[in-house]
């Protein structure tokens, strides 16, 4: 087929967002249902067509020229190469179920047409940033994916703080734009193009310095979008809005999307080993910090939500610690199974009664259908890395390159990782023990749970299990499919003596199954939840958002208001109201001489008339007087 | 006989005073209009006695096309004049001080 049909991929959902917004309250639902899901549909289906063109140096298709002044020459161009195909095939997947799954899920929401279009719009704006050839284009995708999370975020804006979840979030990923934006002007500046393959060829040529700098940037604005430390605020308040968009988010869209600009500039930012330090690190930090909030959370989608965290946090590291291959399957993975998490979690609450904390349910594998609890468990020991899943794999792939990194200061982001894999364990279970197990303690009533939110559960969550085959290690008679698949691109070859692959895997199985004992232990039958300090400081997530309000907002409404009632009102205001009430006066004063008498005038008149006679005589004389 | 130039130049600016006088201290509308038009026939008159003196006929000229201007003045301000009585019942000037700042 012609390559530059590639547009189709993204302009398929873009076409069907835009019809739905403009036509889709007048349509039938029926019409705006399917519309958004053949969209997304349609763009998996092409991707599977176009793979082919993917091999080798990947296909390039220009679709027109978008910038042209002087040195500067942007065409709007896709790139679909290696490392863009699976994962615009998983975007494209993953969401075409979410799809399903909302078609399922808003049933009784009166706004379809508004949403399905955005969940388009969302689907096309992260094709745009997976296929970009050049940074222009991914920073319209980076910006279109912030825009559309703002409007489903606060989906439901009628309720304040759903609305002010969506503000922040909008807020909270701008300030990584930013970094990202100067970053691309950087780049721009030192290599005269904005395309991202030229730059990472030209990118031996730059000084080590400038690198380091450019990767932090970099870093900082694939931290805004991946809700990663500074910056990672925005995250757990996004449960706000509906749950196919927590899904869509999550899984697919938007928080990954940090992690491939990372894997995209991979051959750029790991010319510095500082910066990949830095990735690290922040990974690390991310990794422990979510793993800990997500402990102590009582609503459900907020303990996935720091769980989302917490795994991308496992990606920086992995891109850290030299692995794009590592990095992209527990991407891979971690999407299908966060999928169905997300999605399981959404039936759940409908069986609760929309009840969102989990010491309020319980039982609930007896109450809804009996599958409801396997893939939601599928989901879990994905998440919690029991051994064979899709999760352990890709996680033990992401612990065993930081293990046996050159750099001895890997070790303790190594010991960080299997920390965070105990505790990822232990929530998960506990998650799992105080939602299923035990007697309901709630009072809601469950509301039916329409097929359609019950079928796209399953081939995610066979996925997820079985995801581990993508990228299968060697020595345990597998083929790293998704490391000969990235070749060149796949980043540090890891190797390690056998003994020591088979020490770490034993180490995670250890790891997982030591978190389930303790959930068990600890949850088996139901305790109230702890009311200490320390896990309302959990709960609150390590109270970062005082801090920002503190470190952030306060100084920034303190400054306004010395600009506003300080500046403006009483220095520039009263300065301008002073001029105003002189002018005021004087007029007032002037006003008097215009009585409206005839007879004033007239006589005005008269006497200037005189005064100007008199003038022309004294120059007459004067004249006269030479 | 001929008036010198001199006595017809002084007439005419006594009648200008006069007229000027007229304009100035009385408060009727009517007086007003009346002090004017003998400001402009002393005004005539200095272009006719200037015409006389100078041997040109173009003052005299000038004093037919006042003459008509003059008219068309007078139906116009007379006819506002009629205009004013009906408004106010009154021809005192001050009466009508609707511009006042």
């Amino acid at each position: 087929m012609n390559h530059s049909l590639l547009f189709l991929i993204p302009l398929l959902p873009l076409f069907c967002a835009v019809i739905n917004l403009l036509f889709g309250m007048r349509l039938p639902r029926l019409f705006a249902e399917v519309m958004a899901v053949t969209g997304v549909a349609g763009a998996f289906v092409l991707t599977l067509i176009f793979w082919g063109h993917a091999e080798g140096e990947g296909t390039r298709a220009v679709l027109f020229t978008w910038l042209n002044s002087g040195t500067l020459d942007v065409s709007f161009a896709l790139n679909f190469d290696r490392l863009a195909a699976p994962m615009t095939l998983m975007v494209t997947g993953v969401a075409t179920l979410i799809h399903l799954y909302a078609v399922g899920y808003m049933h009784e929401d009166d706004d379809y047409g508004r949403f399905f279009a955005l969940l388009n719009l969302f689907v096309f704006a992260m094709l745009v940033i997976v296929l970009a050839d050049n940074l222009l284009v991914l920073f319209l995708g980076w910006e279109g994916v912030g825009l559309c999370s703002y409007g489903l975020i606060g989906f439901w804006y009628r309720k304040l703080e759903n609305a002010k979840a969506g503000t922040k979030a909008f807020l909270v990923t701008r300030v990584g734009d930013v970094f990202l934006g100067i970053a691309l002007l950087w780049l721009f500046a030192l290599t005269g193009t904005l395309s991202i393959d030229a730059i990472n060829d030209q990118a031996a040529a730059i000084p080590s310095g400038v690198v380091i700098a450019l990767s932090l940037l970099l870093l900082l604005g694939a931290c805004g979008k991946s809700a990663q430390v500074p910056l990672m605020t925005w995250l757990a308040d996004a449960m706000a809005g509906p749950t196919p968009v927590s899904a869509l988010i999550h899984a697919a869209t938007m928080v990954t999307a940090g992690v491939y600009l990372l894997c995209r500039f991979f051959p750029l930012v790991s010319l510095s080993a500082v910066a990949m330090t830095a990735i690290t690190a922040i990974g690390a930090l991310t990794a422990i910090y979510a793993a800990t909030c997500a402990m102590a959370q009582r609503e459900i989608k907020r303990v996935l939500a720091y769980s989302t965290m917490s795994q991308v946090g496992y990606m920086f590291m992995a891109v850290g610690a030299g692995t794009v291959a590592g990095a992209m399957f527990h991407l891979l993975t971690h999407a299908f199974f966060k999928a169905v998490l997300f999605m399981a979690a959404g039936c759940v609450i409908h069986l609760a009664g929309d009840e969102n904390d989990i010491f309020k349910m319980g039982g609930l594998a007896r109450r809804g259908p009996v599958e409801l609890f396997w893939v939601f468990l599928a989901g879990a020991v994905c998440l919690a890395g029991l051994p064979l899943t899709g999760g352990f794999f890709s996680k033990d792939g992401i612990l065993l390159a930081l293990f046996t990194h050159p750099d001895p200061v890997y070790r303790v982001f190594w010991l960080v990782g299997v920390l965070t894999a105990l505790l990822t364990a232990f929530y998960t279970f506990r998650l799992v023990y105080l939602v299923f197990a035990g007697d309901y303690r709630g009072a809601g009533h469950p509301h039916a749970i329409p097929l359609l939110m019950r079928w796209p559960l399953w081939p995610l969550a066979l996925l997820g299990l079985a995801g581990g085959l993508l990228n299968l290690p060697a020595f345990v008679g597998g083929g790293e499919r998704l490391h000969h698949w990235y070749g060149a691109l796949a980043g540090r070859e890891v190797s390690a003596s056998h003994d020591v692959e088979w020490m770490l895997i034993a180490l995670a199985a250890a790891i997982a199954a030591a978190g389930w004992l303790a959930a068990h232990w600890r949850y088996r039958s139901y305790r109230p939840p702890l009311e200490n300090r320390a896990s309302r400081f959990l709960l609150s997530g390590w109270q970062a958002d005082a801090l920002v309000d503190r470190l952030f907002v306060r100084p920034f409404a303190a400054m306004a208001r010395f600009c506003s009632s300080g500046c403006d009102r009483t220095l520039l205001d009263g300065t301008l109201d002073g001029l105003a009430r002189l002018v005021s006066s004087w007029a007032s004063m002037l006003v008097q001489l215009t009585t409206g008498r005839l007879t004033t005038y007239l006589s005005a008149f008269a006497w200037g008339f005189l005064i100007v006679l008199g003038w022309f005589l004294i120059k007459l004389v004067n004249g006269g007087g030479h | 006989m001929t008036i010198p130039f001199g006595h017809a130049l002084a007439f005419a600016a006594a009648l200008f005073v006069l007229g000027l006088s007229c304009v100035l201290l009385r408060r009727q509308i009517m007086m007003i209009l009346i002090g004017v038009e003998i400001m402009l026939n002393a005004a005539s008159l200095v272009f006719v006695a200037a015409s006389a003196y100078w041997r040109q006929v173009d003052g005299q000229i000038f004093v037919m096309l006042l003459m008509a201007i003059t008219a068309a003045e007078v139906a116009v301000a007379l006819a506002m004049v009629v205009y004013l009585w009906r408004r106010k019942r009154t021809l005192v000037a001050d009466e009508f001080n609707g511009m006042r700042g």
